[in-house]
């Protein structure tokens, strides 16, 4: 009964949690409402899952639930995998953004000079405030992306 | 027939802590015409100081990206300001400013797009063997993978003319840019040449380069983006 109770109040959890994210994404929520729902009908009715289990060719129940668990995680992994990458293309748009935003650049004719520095002052050449604007403008990554 | 005017080059110098180099690269390339810019991704060390203070222009990345995504920042701002001819040029010394001309001649006399250089292609290259070993398994797996007939897949020396340079959607932040590179360059059917070129190996370069590991860190990395395709 221990166990029933504990595994009752975490899967119950987890319906509340899949029922309150339904609008962020609604495929995800109803995945999760459906595993939760069905979680909870095999912890109270064990010999159910032992009988879908027969109806689908695996020995016993437990297997069932222990597949099933395999290729949920696997896809979770999945979906956490290709958001971190759409994550990161995402950090570096904006950090191709930001350096593109601030090029320092050499002399105006753009052939290579020595840049001296100013006169008392052991400055590095300041970012060329002037096209910073027009430099954001011609990004290539508005026009690159897909 | 002479090669493109240097003033519509632009060479692009992807750098990550490459001080002790890069002052090196760029004094060398300051005697050519070509415009140069240094894509410093997020270096702890002097070189965007170094960079700067040799006159080249200068793109930081704010953060670490990898070589992958400072190829991709230099062409896209190199296109966006009007260069003809785009070279990319590794900034740890291994490349010879010698054998930029003779890309640049390889696409005006080919009509390619895309001129990549080979180290294998010189008559008697000296390359180590494990380095030699690491990059024929890898090219074997990016010939197999794109169709193209190379003989050097990783080579970062590389010249494309404009219209080649456009092509390029880079999604690989690191290393497998490589290959993604090529894989891009097979399905744009545009004219691509290989072109004869020397490798400086020192021991700055051997420590600075590829090791097998991370071989397998670009598998992993390329098998995992034929997932998003």
């Amino acid at each position: 009964m221990i166990a029933q109770a504990i595994l009752s109040l975490v899967l119950s959890g987890m319906l509340i949690y899949a029922w309150a994210e339904r609008r962020r994404s609604p495929a995800v929520a109803f995945l999760s409402v459906a595993a939760s729902l069905a979680g909870l009908y095999f912890v109270w009715f064990p010999s159910q899952s032992t009988r879908v289990a027969e109806l689908v060719g695996i020995g016993r129940g437990v297997d069932l639930i222990l597949y099933l668990w395999v290729c949920i995680s696997l896809i979770v992994l999945l979906n956490l995998h290709l958001k971190l990458r759409i994550q990161e293309e995402m950090i570096t748009k904006l950090a191709r953004t930001i350096a593109l935003a601030n090029v320092v650049r050499p002399g105006r004719t753009g052939a290579l000079v020595f840049v001296e520095p100013r006169a008392g002052s052991m400055q590095p050449p300041a970012v060329d405030g002037a096209h910073i604007s027009s430099d954001a403008r011609a990004s290539p990554i508005s026009s690159n992306s897909p | 027939m002479r090669g493109p005017e240097s003033s519509s080059v632009w060479v692009v110098c992807p750098a990550f802590n490459e001080a002790t180099a890069i002052g090196g690269v760029l004094s060398d390339l300051s005697r050519t015409d070509y415009h140069v810019v240094v894509v410093d991704d997020c270096s702890c060390d002097a070189t965007r100081d170094i960079a700067t203070e040799l006159g080249a222009t200068v793109i930081s990345h704010p953060i670490n990206l990898g070589q992958g995504a400072a190829l991709k920042t230099g062409i896209g701002y190199a296109l966006s300001q009007g260069a003809a001819y785009i070279v990319t040029f590794d900034a740890d010394g291994q490349h010879r400013v010698g054998d930029i001309p003779r890309l640049l001649d390889a696409l005006d006399h080919s009509r390619a797009d895309f001129a990549l250089g080979s180290r294998f292609l010189t008559p008697s290259p000296i390359v180590p063997i494990g380095r030699r070993l690491l990059l024929k398994a890898a090219t074997l797996f990016t010939v197999a993978m794109t169709g193209l007939r190379l003989t050097d897949t990783h080579d970062g020396l590389r010249a494309f003319t404009r219209r080649g340079a456009s092509v390029f959607h880079l999604r690989q932040n690191r290393m497998a840019h490589a290959s993604e590179i090529l894989g891009q360059i097979a399905r744009s059917g545009l004219r691509y040449v290989e072109v004869p070129v020397t490798i400086e190996y020192t021991p700055y370069t051997m420590a600075k380069g590829q090791r097998a590991g991370d071989l397998i860190m670009v598998l992993l990395d390329l098998f995992a983006q034929r997932l998003y395709r």
